[in-house]
């Protein structure tokens, strides 16, 4: 073929950009491709979930708190809580998924950890938008956001700390596979006491308090803050913290992915 | 050039580190000469393909490249199964950063493999003279200086054959090769130096017939 000067005065970062762009592109094709009708379930498992557990948490009417829509309540839960969890576990899978394209010198570990959870971020987008918009016109629930913004910044927070869990989990259980034991029994205590289906307003102290180490907590609150200017958030309430937690984890986990290359491009 | 400078290399098993594969290995390969690698199963070859190509990391030691080498072709490595071989091009066109010419190198790397239908089927279904075809002419369609080669045209039929090496001639005075092959036939057609890998060390040969000779005084003995 003929020779282009151009490739050979690549920058590292025009490399960077185009894997992350060809790793985006065979990524969102294998989900789209992978099996019958997998462009609809793509979409249509979370939301089937959701649905089955707002069903499910209708019928036994768990009292919540007052200044907002039980249902909003706890669709907000449901949805967010993904915002974090899925980019972060799709994120833990990311080396071992695509061990084969490490033939390639131009991907490295961290690029396909980077996408996954850019990837799953722009799918529970989706199925927030679907669910929400489908709720809102169809059951007109109370789901428009009297503050968007404060939605956008809970959204951006709990993905962020899905990314920094991503990144830290993928270099762990690599090197160590029993890791991915121990974070798989580390997420049902998490959620349950994200106040995602469970409100955590009637907890006494100082039970509660420990409960707010959780960093879901804060994003969960705050995007519910965000739909109703009424809503009555649990003391203590803080984004910054969730932002903290989750820059500080993407710290440790970019830290371990440069400590850690060669290991996990070695066999 | 290609320097490989003091090269160890040994696996993780499950019960600790493994032996050594390859022990204090040093060369320095010139521009545009072709090397054949020889040795008997399991004396490092296809490792130090890879560790030339920068696909695994040697344990201690460094591989420094001074210009720009192909990944290793060979044995399915660096396609994706559950992808189709025109999926798999793409996302190397893309990676090389040829987003704008895709099509191209597409057609071209198509009408390379001669794999008919099939360049629309996962790899998965492939067999393993077809994937050889697919990543032979998925490596011809970029520009390198040093392509590495490890017995890909080995699972090949004969018109296969006979493209490759039309295509290594093609390359002479442009780019050179790396090699591994158990045919003598194709190693002094192709190339004019040989390193020949023995108990972890490796030993140059400005001369291809050398390397074969020692290499096959060692099996005697």
């Amino acid at each position: 073929m003929t020779p282009s000067s151009a490739n050979s005065l690549r920058t590292s970062l025009a490399v960077t950009l185009s894997v992350w762009r060809a790793l985006f592109l065979r990524e969102a094709n294998t989900r789209l491709s992978a099996g019958r009708g997998a462009a609809v379930w793509v979409l249509g498992e979370p939301i089937l979930q959701t649905i089955i557990m707002l069903i499910i948490f209708t019928f036994l009417r768990i009292k919540v708190v007052s200044g907002i829509d039980v249902l909003a309540w706890l669709i907000i839960g449901l949805t967010f809580f993904p915002v974090f969890k899925r980019p972060g576990s799709a994120a833990q899978q990311a080396i071992s998924a695509n061990q084969t394209l490490f033939a390639y010198r131009q991907v490295r570990p961290v690029d396909t950890v980077f996408v996954r959870a850019f990837l799953e971020g722009f799918l529970v987008l989706l199925v927030i938008l679907v669910i929400g918009g489908g709720a809102v016109f169809l059951f007109a629930v109370d789901l428009l956001p009297d503050d968007p913004g404060m939605m956008a910044a809970a959204f951006l927070g709990l993905w962020l700390m899905g990314l920094g869990y991503g990144l830290v989990a993928s270099v762990a259980v690599e090197l160590i596979p029993e890791f991915g034991k121990i974070f798989g029994i580390m997420m049902t205590p998490l959620y349950m006491t994200s106040g995602a289906i469970l409100p955590i307003h009637n907890i006494s102290e100082p039970y509660r308090s420990w409960v707010l180490y959780n960093p879901m907590v804060h994003g969960l609150e705050t995007a519910r803050a965000g739909v109703s200017s009424y809503y009555h958030v649990i003391a203590g309430t803080d984004l910054a913290y969730l932002y903290q937690v989750a820059l500080m984890t993407i710290f440790l986990g970019l830290a371990l992915h440069v400590r850690f290359e060669t290991k996990l491009l070695t066999q | 050039m290609i320097i490989v400078d003091n090269l160890y290399k040994r696996y993780q098993t499950s019960h600790g580190p493994g032996k050594w594969v390859l022990e204090d290995v040093s060369f320095v390969i010139p521009r545009n000469v072709s090397v054949g690698l020889v040795g008997r199963n399991g004396a490092g070859k296809s490792t130090l393909l890879r560790l030339i190509g920068g696909v695994d990391k040697p344990n201690r030691g460094h591989v420094e490249h001074r210009c720009r080498v192909s990944w290793p072709m060979g044995f399915g490595g660096g396609l994706q199964p559950s992808l189709t071989g025109r999926q798999n091009a793409k996302f190397i066109c893309r990676i090389h950063g040829h987003e704008d010419d895709i099509p191209e190198r597409l057609a071209y790397i198509q009408a390379f493999a001669e794999i008919g239908d099939a360049f629309d089927e996962p790899v998965k279904t492939y067999s393993s003279g077809m994937k050889s075809r697919l990543q032979f002419g998925l490596s011809l369609a970029f520009d390198f200086d040093v392509y590495i080669s490890d017995e890909v045209t080995s699972t090949g039929d004969a018109s296969f054959k006979q493209k490759a090496s039309q295509a290594f001639k093609d390359l002479v005075g442009k780019s050179s090769l790396i090699m591994v092959s158990h045919s003598d036939g194709t190693l002094k057609d192709f190339c004019t130096a040989g390193i020949w890998l023995d108990k972890g060390r490796a030993h140059w040969f400005d001369h291809i017939e050398d390397a074969l000779t020692a290499y096959k005084d060692s099996l005697n003995l």
